[in-house]
C-alpha cells in the first residue's frame, strides 16, 4: 500500500499578523511556523494505518514552499512517514487553491497511491478546498471533515463530522483521499530514536514549475485586521477594577442582574 | 605490679591457630557476599568515578571518620555518629591487642600494651565500649519505642540490634569474668582503669574461681564467633551500608552540583535516551541502592512526600535496588512509577542531606528522559502545551516570539540587535517577558541598573526559554535545541556578563550551557546588586521593613548563595525572621523540574504549605529572588487563605523602592 | 447576475440554512434558481426555478452523483455564480464542482464588494478580499453571515436524475451524543475556552456559571481534549445559542465558534489577547487573565 499525506507549513496563530507589501498575504517576517494542525491529524491517522498493518505500506509525505517547509517535513518523518517530497515553491503564498491542488495532483498522477491524506483546511488560508480538489484532478473518491477513519480490505469506512453534533458515516473504495478534521486523533509526540530516524530519510526536492503551469484562479488583495463592529468596549486594568466596571455595564445593559 | 595483661589469658596460645583460621573464613564470607553485590552493580553502565582518588580518599576520610554527614542531622545522627565513634574505637583496640599479641611480641619480643599506654589504653576501650551500649540503646529506643515517621524497621533490624548488642555485652562480660579472676585482688589498682569491667567483675566474682575462667572461655568462643559473623554478614544485611556509605563518600560526584550528562545527539548509535531497565543506569546509580541506609532524611525533606504524592526519593532508591536484586529484567517506570517521577521538583533536598551522598536526582531523571524522549510522554496535558509551544515560539505560554521583548518599551535597556555596546546582558527569561508580575520585577531590576550607571541589553525576540523546565522534564532534544539557538545569539554579540533574575536560567547558562562549549560569565542578580552596593555603586536610602525569605533551591541549595541576597535585603533596611526551614534546609516553592507547567494533581499543594511556613514567622512580606517562586507564592497566597497576611516581593522590588535618588 | 444556489436537505428535513442562501441571493441582487437534493414534498417557498433531485433515490450525501445533477443544472441554468453553505455539505461539494468547471472558488464568505468576495482567514485574525479570475465562480456563504430569507412563492420544479454510478456509500447517521445541558434554551451560557489551559479549571468557569445562574459552555478543543463532554459544546458543530448573556472566558472567537453563539443578547468575553477574534462581537471585552478575573467576578456575584 501507498500512502500520500500533504502537509502545509503555517504561522503560528499567535503570531502578530501584518500585510505583505501589496496586502495580497501576510508579511512573513515574526511570523513563528508549525505544521497546520488539521495535518498533523492526517500524519498521525497515516502513521497509525501503517501501524495497523504491520508497518507495510509506505507513507509519502509531499509538502509545497519554501524551505521552511522542511521543518514541517522533518515533523512528519519523525511521527513515522518513510520519505518526503519537497515541492520548492518560494512564492507559495500567491499560489491558490486551484494551482496548489495542481501541483500535487501532478505529482501524484503516477505514483498509484492507494491512499490520501490531507487537513480539512488550512489554519491560515482556511479555504477548505484544497484535499478535494486533489481528488477531483486525479479522478479519486474523497470524502472530507473526518473525525473517524477504519480501513479493511481496500475500503475506507469515514465517519464524518456534520453540523449539530450529528456524524456520517461513508464507505468509499481505494484510491481515495480524505481529509481530516480536530477530533480524529491526538497525535503522538515524536520519540527522540525516530526524530534520529527521521534524520536519515529521503527528502526529494522537486520544482513546483516543473509539475503545474496552471494560472491563477483567484485573486487576492486588501489582507488586513477586519475593523471592530457593535458596540465592543474594551476593558483593561486591573482585576479589581475590571470586575466593577463589568458589573455596572451588565447590571446597565443586561435584563439578568438585578 | 605490672599495668598489663596475660594475652589469650585461660584460653591459651593454642587458639591462634584456630582463631586466624576462622577470620579468614569470616572474612573470605564477607569478600564472598560483596562479590555476589559486585555482579548486582555491574548490570549498570560504565562511569568513571575512580579519578582525583587523592581527594575521593580524603574526603571519603574526612566523611566517614568525622562522620560529618551523619551528625548533620541530630534525630539518630548523634546517636549512630557516637556509637560509631565508640564501636570503632574497640575495633581499633582488638586489632592492637592482636598485633601486640601475634606480631609484636612472638616476632619482635615488643610489649606495648603495659605501663601508662596500658592503663589508658584500657580506659578508652571501657569508655567506648560504654558509649557505644548507651548509643545502641538510645537507637533501641528511637527505631522500636519511638518509631518515628517514615521510618520503615525490618527484621534485620531486630537481628542487627540483638548482634550488636550481644557482642557489646559479652565483650564486657568476658572483661569482667576475666578482671574478678586476675585483676580485681591481685592488682585493684589497674582493674579501677577499666571502670565498665570493674563493675562487671564485682557482679562476676561471687561466682568464684572455680566457675569463672569456664564461663570466660565459653564467652570468649561465643563472643569470638558473634564477632567472626558479624564480618560475614555485612554484605548481605544492611551492616553493608559500612562499606558501601563510605565508599559513596569517595564515589561521589565532584562536578558542579546539577550537573546531567549532557546527551550527544549527534551519536546515532544510541538506541535507548534514559533510563528504562537498570542496564541503562550506571553501575554507581545501583550501588547507591546498597549505599542507602534507610535514613529517610531524604524522605523527610522532601516536598513532593510531605504533601502526599506519591514520591519518596528513598523509595526510588530502593525500588531500583530491589529490581537489580531481584528482576533486571523488570522496567523502571513500572517499580517507581510515572506519578512518583513527575511528582519530583528537583528540588535536591534529598540529596543534599543524605548521609550517604546518594544522587537521587539524575536517577529520576534519567527516567523521565525515558518517559519524555523514548515514549513522547508528558505529565498532563497542559505539559504537552507548553512544550509545543516552546518549540514554536520559544516560550511556554505560547505568545508570538516576536512579542518577547515588548516589555521592555520605553525602559532603559537597549536590544541588542540595535545597539550591543552594554556592560550586562539581561537574560530576562520567559517570565519575566511575558508574565505581568514579574515583567514588573524585570523592569524594577532595569531600574536599579540605571541607577548604579549599568548599561543593560536584552535580546528581546532572539531570546528563548533557555531550556531548562524542559530539560528537567526530560526533554533534552529540545533544551539542546534552545540552548544551541540561545548560545549562538549571544555569542555573536560581544558580551562581558550575562545577569539573569531567574535562578533557573543562572543555573542552566551558568553551568548546563558548558557542556555546550559556553563560558560567558553568567551571575544571579542577588549577587550583582549585592557588588553594587558593596562597590558603593548602587546607594540605598534604607528604610525599615520586616521580612522572611525564601531561599530558592536553584540559587541555595544548587549554587550555595546564601549570604549575598540576605545582605542585600538587610542594606535595604531589612530586618529577617528566618523561616523554620531556611539555607540548606529550604523547602521548594514547587516549580522546580518543570513543574512549573504542571497541574499539581496529586497531594496536597506545596506552594500552599511554604506559604503557610512564611506565615508561621508572623511577618508581613516574604522576600523571593526568582519568578517561579513569586509566580508559586502568589498563587499560594491566594489559594490558601493567606491575602492581608503576607505580601510575596521581589528583591528587586524592595531593593528599587529603596534606591537613593 | 445568475444564481445558483445549493440547497441543503438532511435526514428527510429541508435545512433553515437554506434561506440563508435566499438572503445572500437578496443582498448581492440576482436572478437565484435553487438546486436541491431533497424531496418534492417540501420545497422551499420561492419565485424561479427549482432543480430538484429526489433524495431518496440519489443519497442525502452521494458527492461524486450530485456533482454529475449539479452540472446538469449548470449546463441548464448557466449561472454566473453557484453558491454554496460553507458547511459539511457545501464545502465537500462546492470544490468537486469548482474542479469540473474549472471556475474560481471562493470559501466562506461574509461579504462582497462589487467582484471580490470578503472572507476571513488566520483563524479569523484577519480579512481579504477574493477576486474570482473566472467568469463563472463558485463560492460558499459562511452560516450566519447573512440574514435568512422566507421569500414565499411557488418555484418551476425541473427534476433531474442521472444514471452515474455512486463510488461512495453513505451507510448512515450516528446521532449527537446525548446532553444532559439545555444550552438551546439558557438565559445566560458561560463558555470555557481553551485559554482555560487544563482540565481543572473547567471549574473556575463552572462557579461563574453557578454564580449567574447560567448554563456552562464550551468551545470545541475543549471538548475535544475531554475536559468536558459534547453536550456543552457551542458552535457550528456543537449548539446553536441565544441567550441573553453570553460569557466567552479565554474563547478566541473562531468563526466556527461564533456561528453558535454570535446571536446572543450581550456578549462579554474575557481574553488575555486584546487582539482576539472575539472582541469583534463582544459587546465588552475584558482584556485580562480569566484565572485572576473570573474567580474575582465569581466572588463578587455571589
Ligand atoms: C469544521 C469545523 C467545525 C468546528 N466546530 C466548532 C464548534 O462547534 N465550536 C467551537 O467552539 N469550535 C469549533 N471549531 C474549532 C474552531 O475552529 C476553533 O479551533 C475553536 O473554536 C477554538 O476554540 P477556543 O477559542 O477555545 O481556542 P483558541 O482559539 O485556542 O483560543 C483560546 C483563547 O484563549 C485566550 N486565552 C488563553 N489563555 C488565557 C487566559 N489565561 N486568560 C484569558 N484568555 C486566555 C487566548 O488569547 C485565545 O484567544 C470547528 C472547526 C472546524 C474546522
Ligand atoms: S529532588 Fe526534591 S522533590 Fe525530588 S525527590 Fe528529592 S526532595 Fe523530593
Ligand atoms: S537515600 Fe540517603 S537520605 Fe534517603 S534513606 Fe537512603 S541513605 Fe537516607
Amino acid at each position: 500500500m501507498k500512502i500520500l499525506v500533504c502537509i502545509k507549513q503555517v504561522p503560528d496563530m499567535e503570531s502578530p499578523f501584518r500585510p505583505n507589501g501589496s496586502a495580497t498575504w501576510f508579511d512573513e517576517s515574526d511570523l513563528a511556523f508549525r505544521m497546520n494542525e488539521y495535518d498533523e491529524y492526517a500524519v498521525e491517522e497515516a502513521v497509525r494505518l501503517k501501524e495497523q498493518l504491520g508497518g507495510e505500506p509506505e507513507i509519502t509525505v509531499l509538502s509545497i514552499g519554501p524551505d521552511r517547509v522542511i521543518e514541517a517535513i522533518k515533523k512528519a518523518l519523525a511521527i513515522g512517514c518513510d520519505r518526503a517530497v519537497h515541492i520548492l515553491e518560494p512564492e507559495v503564498a500567491s499560489r491558490e487553491p486551484w494551482q496548489i491542488a495542481s501541483i500535487i495532483a501532478a505529482y501524484a498522477r503516477d505514483k498509484q497511491f492507494d491512499l490520501l491524506f490531507t487537513g480539512m483546511q488550512s489554519q491560515d488560508r482556511g479555504s477548505a478546498q484544497v484535499g478535494v480538489l486533489v481528488a477531483e484532478l486525479l479522478g479519486i473518491p474523497s470524502t472530507t471533515t473526518l473525525v473517524g477513519f477504519a480501513w479493511a480490505d481496500g475500503v475506507v469506512t469515514a465517519t464524518r463530522e456534520l453540523e449539530g453534533g450529528v456524524k456520517g458515516k461513508v464507505r468509499l473504495r481505494t484510491p481515495a483521499l480524505v481529509t481530516c478534521q480536530l477530533g480524529l486523533n491526538s497525535p503522538r509526540y515524536p520519540t527522540l530514536p525516530n526524530i534520529m530516524k527521521a534524520r536519515k530519510k529521503e527528502i526529494t526536492t522537486l520544482q513546483a514549475g516543473e509539475l503545474s503551469s496552471e494560472k491563477p484562479l483567484t485573486g487576492s488583495a486588501a489582507f488586513r485586521h477586519p475593523e471592530k463592529k457593535g458596540s465592543g468596549v474594551v476593558l483593561e486594568g486591573s482585576v479589581d477594577e475590571l470586575v466593577e466596571k463589568v458589573l455596572v455595564i451588565l447590571k446597565d445593559k443586561t435584563a439578568v442582574l438585578r | 605490679m605490672d599495668a598489663t595483661r596475660e594475652i589469650y589469658w585461660n584460653v591459651g596460645h593454642g587458639v591462634v591457630a584456630v582463631m586466624y583460621l576462622l577470620t579468614i573464613a569470616a572474612v573470605s564470607g564477607a569478600a564472598f557476599g560483596f562479590k555476589e553485590r559486585l555482579e548486582i552493580w555491574r548490570q549498570g553502565k560504565p562511569l568513571d568515578r575512580f579519578d582525583r582518588r587523592g581527594d575521593r580518599a580524603q574526603r571519603m576520610l574526612a566523611t566517614v571518620f568525622g562522620q560529618t554527614r551523619v551528625f548533620r542531622v541530630k534525630d539518630g545522627g548523634v546517636f549512630h555518629s557516637l556509637f560509631f565513634w565508640g564501636f570503632l574505637t574497640l575495633l581499633a583496640g582488638t586489632m592492637l591487642i592482636m598485633v601486640q599479641a601475634d606480631f609484636l611480641l612472638p616476632l619482635f619480643r615488643v610489649t606495648i600494651l603495659k605501663g601508662n599506654f596500658y592503663r589508658y589504653f584500657s580506659l578508652v576501650l571501657d569508655l567506648a565500649g560504654l558509649v557505644a551500649i548507651v548509643m545502641l540503646g538510645g537507637l533501641f529506643v528511637r527505631r522500636f519505642l519511638i518509631k518515628p515517621k517514615g521510618l520503615e524497621t525490618v527484621a534485620d533490624d531486630y537481628r542487627i540490634h540483638a548482634l550488636l548488642f550481644t557482642i557489646l555485652i559479652t565483650g564486657f562480660l568476658i572483661e569482667g569474668s576475666r578482671m574478678a579472676v586476675t585483676e580485681l585482688k591481685q592488682n585493684p589498682d589497674l582493674a579501677l582503669w577499666s571502670p565498665v569491667g570493674y563493675v562487671f567483675a564485682q557482679a562476676l566474682s561471687s561466682l568464684g574461681d572455680g566457675a569463672l575462667p569456664g564461663l570466660h572461655k565459653v564467652l570468649w568462643w561465643f563472643h569470638l564467633l558473634l564477632g567472626l559473623g558479624f564480618i560475614s554478614v555485612i554484605p548481605r544485611t544492611k551492616l553493608r551500608h559500612i562499606l558501601t556509605t563510605s565508599g559513596n563518600s569517595f564515589l561521589a560526584p565532584f562536578e558542579p552540583k546539577g550537573t546531567i550528562g549532557t546527551i550527544n545527539l549527534e551519536d546515532e548509535s544510541i538506541e535507548q535516551f534514559g533510563a528504562s531497565k537498570i542496564t541503562d543506569l550506571t553501575w554507581k546509580d545501583l550501588f547507591d541502592s546498597d549505599a542507602c541506609t534507610s535514613c529517610k532524611r531524604c524522605q523527610d525533606r522532601c516536598p513532593a512526600y510531605s504533601t502526599d504524592k506519591p514520591l519518596s526519593p528513598m523509595k526510588v532508591i530502593k525500588a531500583i535496588g530491589s529490581v537489580a536484586e531481584t528482576s533486571p529484567k523488570k522496567g523502571l517506570v513500572e517499580a517507581v512509577t510515572a506519578d512518583a517521577l513527575w511528582s519530583c521538583t528537583t528540588c535536591g533536598a534529598c540529596q543534599d542531606i543524605c548521609p550517604a551522598n546518594i544522587e537521587h536526582v539524575n536517577k529520576i531523571l534519567e527516567m523521565r528522559r525515558n518517559l519524555t524522549l523514548m515514549e513522547g510522554e508528558f505529565p498532563g496535558d497542559e505539559v504537552r502545551t507548553a512544550t509545543s509551544n516552546i518549540e514554536v515560539n520559544g516560550n511556554p505560554f505560547g505568545m508570538a516570539y516576536a512579542s518577547r521583548g515588548d516589555w521592555a518599551k520605553g525602559l532603559p535597556v537597549s536590544i541588542m540587535q540595535e545597539n550591543s555596546d552594554v556592560d550586562i546582558l539581561y537574560f530576562a527569561g520567559c517570565y519575566a517577558s511575558f508574565d505581568r508580575r514579574n515583567r514588573e520585577v524585570a523592569a524594577k531590576f532595569l531600574r536599579i541598573c540605571a541607577a548604579a550607571g549599568v548599561k543593560v541589553g536584552i535580546l528581546g525576540k532572539e531570546e528563548k526559554c533557555c531550556g531548562e523546565p524542559v530539560r528537567k522534564l526530560g526533554n533534552e532534544y529540545l533544551y539542546q535545541m534552545v540552548a544551541a539557538e540561545n548560545i549562538e545569539t549571544i555569542k555573536g554579540y560581544k558580551v562581558k556578563r550575562i545577569v539573569t533574575t531567574c535562578p533557573h536560567c543562572f543555573n542552566t547558562l551558568s553551568r548546563d550551557y558548558r557542556d555546550l562549549k559556553f563560558d560567558v560569565p553568567v551571575e544571579h542578580y542577588s549577587t550583582f546588586i549585592n557588588r553594587l552596593i558593596v562597590e558603593k555603586r548602587l546607594k540605598l536610602k534604607p528604610e525599615p521593613f520586616e521580612f522572611t525569605y525564601h531561599d530558592s533551591c536553584y540559587l541555595g541549595r544548587y549554587k550555595d548563595i546564601f549570604e549575598e541576597p540576605r545582605a542585600v535585603l538587610k542594606s535595604a533596611g531589612g530586618k529577617l525572621t528566618e523561616m523554620s526551614r531556611s539555607g540548606y534546609d529550604s523547602f521548594c516553592c514547587s516549580a522546580g523540574g518543570g513543574r512549573i507547567f504542571a497541574e499539581e494533581k496529586l497531594g496536597s499543594r506545596i506552594n500552599v504549605k511554604r506559604v503557610a511556613m512564611a506565615s508561621e514567622t508572623g511577618m508581613p512580606i516574604l522576600a523571593s529572588n526568582c519568578p517561579f517562586c513569586l509566580t508559586m507564592f502568589e498563587d499560594g497566597i491566594k489559594t490558601g487563605g493567606f491575602e492581608g497576611k503576607l505580601k510575596v516581593r521581589d528583591l528587586a522590588e524592595i531593593v528599587a523602592e529603596r534606591i537613593e535618588k | 447576475m445568475k444564481l445558483l444556489l445549493v440547497g441543503e436537505y438532511r435526514e428527510g428535513r429541508l435545512l433553515d440554512i437554506t434561506a440563508e442562501l435566499m438572503g445572500f441571493a437578496a443582498a448581492i441582487g440576482g436572478e437565484a434558481s435553487l438546486f436541491l437534493v431533497g424531496s418534492a414534498e417540501e420545497v422551499p417557498a420561492f419565485n424561479g426555478t427549482l432543480y430538484l433531485v429526489d433524495a431518496k433515490v440519489y443519497g442525502e450525501y452521494n458527492p461524486e452523483v450530485h456533482k454529475q445533477l449539479l452540472l446538469k443544472a449548470v449546463q441548464e441554468e448557466n449561472p454566473d455564480l453557484v453558491v454554496f453553505v460553507h458547511s459539511s455539505y457545501g464545502w465537500d461539494l462546492a470544490p468537486r464542482l469548482a474542479a469540473s468547471l474549472k471556475v474560481a472558488q471562493v470559501s466562506e464568505v461574509i461579504g462582497f464588494a462589487g467582484n471580490a468576495y470578503e472572507v476571513g482567514c488566520c483563524n479569523a485574525k484577519m480579512h481579504r478580499n477574493v477576486t474570482p479570475l473566472t467568469s463563472k465562480a463558485v463560492i460558499t456563504i459562511q452560516a450566519g453571515a447573512f440574514p435568512a430569507l422566507q421569500e414565499g412563492g411557488t418555484p418551476v420544479v425541473k427534476v433531474l436524475s442521472t444514471d452515474v454510478a455512486s463510488t461512495t456509500e453513505f451507510v448512515g447517521y450516528e446521532p449527537a451524543e446525548a446532553r444532559d445541558v439545555n444550552l438551546a434554551k439558557a438565559e445566560i451560557v458561560v463558555s470555557a475556552g481553551r485559554g482555560i489551559g487544563k482540565k481543572e479549571n473547567i471549574e473556575v468557569i463552572r462557579s461563574l456559571a453557578k454564580a449567574f445562574g447560567g448554563e456552562l459552555g464550551a468551545s470545541r478543543p475543549v471538548v475535544d481534549a475531554g475536559w468536558i463532554d459534547h453536550g456543552h459544546q457551542v458552535g457550528s458543530t456543537g449548539q446553536t445559542v441565544t441567550p441573553k448573556l453570553y460569557v466567552a472566558c479565554g474563547i478566541s472567537g473562531s468563526i466556527q465558534h461564533l456561528a453558535g453563539m454570535k446571536k446572543s443578547g450581550f456578549i462579554l468575553a474575557i481574553n488575555k489577547d486584546k487582539d482576539a477574534p472575539i472582541g469583534e462581537v463582544a459587546d465588552v471585552l475584558v482584556v485580562a487573565d480569566l484565572l485572576q478575573f473570573v474567580p474575582a467576578l465569581t466572588a463578587k456575584l455571589s
